[in-house]
């Protein structure tokens, strides 16, 4: 019976040591994340040569792409990298952009030109 | 026995304790489970069709998705399956790489398992606790690999960047005897723990054995098997296999802590290794219109939750011809219906969650 009480009381302790500690987790929309470096977020295209890698490793085929224009539908994009990693002259990179959410549907597809790489042309 | 006093209850599919989707039908006299029947299948994504439609380099980021607490195990085994076939010769620095990020992997599945089991038998502080310090594993994943779960990060003949400020880990690793120390202290001796894990769904060797159950659950009930001895990432390393012969799920608990501190063991001497080798040589293969030579391909690996392997049937084009995955979970969930027989409905919970079933590694 004692031995039980104290059993209990050494778990408590242990709890109650952790109730004066700092939290450890960040109010999200007040303070926002800095991901890392190689965070793989939403891909910018920028100078791309048309040599269809991208294409043939994207494992969802999220990645299209027309004469003048490189579209990346993300609402199929896994954000996996294959085509950034994979990318012969290193053209497509994966950003640190992370909040991707929007009210439409239709701007998850992202449209690029294959030169200047500005969005949504 | 009359049989209009049989309850038939269904414990699922959405049940806070069950990781994933599982359904448990079960037949109950009273408190007493006569018979259990787990249906799986809610989570099935068709991972080993998928294989045979798309090429390798395509498929090498779903099958993070598998088993997403260890997601690193099975882009290891694939890997190594597709380098067995090509005959890729690993550099040491990829190897030692690999087998750092595997066990940091096995330490953040484990963790998460502890607080997921305690929370399953009502307590929750000790899941704030384990997650707290999975969160600096996670973080260091994403700093490596680019995200926290599917990291997607062996390719290959190699990984896709250096490891670099290896500092993290190694102050992670000076705490965790702390942090191990705290978990005992809240978990070991509470005799609430105690009375509902100990003796509690008994699992003999034999059953174990003809059930298919490798892994830490096949380590707790006596017999040493650890395909870790025998794999060649792991052969320079001193580390013991933790054999307990509990074979309750207390002693299953208990292996996975003591586990932790083994693993972190291969870390340390992987982290002394890394330190020789600098010199990081991959073997990249093309990424368009690669093949395995025609043949069958199969290689197994020692991942959290027990065996696991990757056949490979290749008729020598850019995809497999047939593609099969074996995962520990799967005997796990099968073994439900020997074990929870004859058991109480409080007690079931307990038993399930002490396997350590993850409900995507069943279902694929």
């Amino acid at each position: 019976m004692f031995n039980k009480i104290f059993g209990l009381l050494t778990s408590m302790s242990t709890v109650f040591k952790h109730l004066f500690k700092k939290p450890v987790t960040l109010e999200y929309p007040e303070k926002k994340i800095i991901p890392p470096e190689n965070f793989r977020g939403k891909p910018y295209v920028e100078n791309c040569i048309k040599c269809m890698t991208c294409t043939k490793v994207c494992p969802t085929g999220a990645i299209t792409i027309e004469e003048n224009e490189f579209n990346i539908n993300l609402n199929k994009c896994i954000f996996c990298g294959n085509c950034a990693y994979y990318c012969p002259v290193k053209a497509i990179k994966m950003s640190r952009d992370y909040e991707l959410g929007v009210s439409n549907k239709e701007e998850l597809n992202l449209v690029y030109d294959i030169k200047r790489g500005s969005d949504n042309v | 026995m009359n049989e209009a006093s049989l309850l038939k209850l269904n414990l699922g599919p959405q049940h806070p304790s069950t990781h994933g989707v599982l359904r448990l039908i079960l037949e109950l006299d009273g408190e007493k489970i006569l018979s259990c029947k787990p249906d799986v299948g809610y989570l099935h994504r068709g991972m080993e069709k998928m294989a045979e439609k798309l090429s390798y380099i395509q498929y090498l980021p779903l099958v993070d998705r598998i088993d997403y607490l260890a997601g690193f195990f099975y882009s290891e085994l694939l890997c190594r399956t597709v380098e067995n076939a090509l005959e890729i010769e690993l550099s040491e620095r990829v190897k030692i790489i690999r087998t750092i990020m595997l066990e940091l992997n096995r330490i953040a599945s484990h963790l998460l398992w502890i607080g997921a089991f305690l929370m399953d038998l009502g307590a929750v502080s000790p899941f704030f606790y384990t997650f707290r310090e999975r969160e600096i594993i996670l973080k260091y994943f994403e700093k490596i690999t680019g995200q926290r779960m599917m990291n997607n990060y062996f390719v290959f003949g190699g990984v896709r960047r250096d490891l670099f400020d290896t500092k993290d880990i190694e102050e992670f690793l000076s705490i965790l005897p702390s942090k191990i120390k705290d978990y005992e202290k809240i978990i070991d001796r509470n005799p609430i723990f105690i009375q509902r894990t100990k003796n509690k769904g008994i699992l003999d060797p034999e059953t174990a054995i003809n059930g298919g159950i490798t892994g830490v659950n096949l380590r707790a009930s006596g017999i040493n098997f650890d395909l870790r001895k025998t794999d060649y990432l792991y052969k320079d390393y001193d580390f013991t296999p933790i054999v307990l012969d509990g074979k309750d799920a207390y002693s299953r608990y208990r292996a996975r802590v003591l586990e932790l501190s083994e693993s972190s063991k291969i870390i340390k001497q992987a982290l002394e290794k890394l330190k020789q080798n600098t010199e990081l040589r991959q073997a990249p293969v093309k990424p368009i219109g690669f093949k395995l030579p025609e043949g069958e391909y199969y290689s197994q690996i020692e991942a959290p939750r027990g065996l696991a392997s990757c056949y490979i049937k290749s008729t020598r084009e850019e995809k497999p011809y047939r593609l099969k995955w074996r995962t520990g979970s799967y005997y796990s969930v099968n073994l439900l219906r020997k074990i929870l027989k004859g058991t109480y409905l409080n007690d079931a919970i307990a038993i399930a969650g002490s396997l350590d079933i993850i409900l995507p590694e069943v279902d694929k």
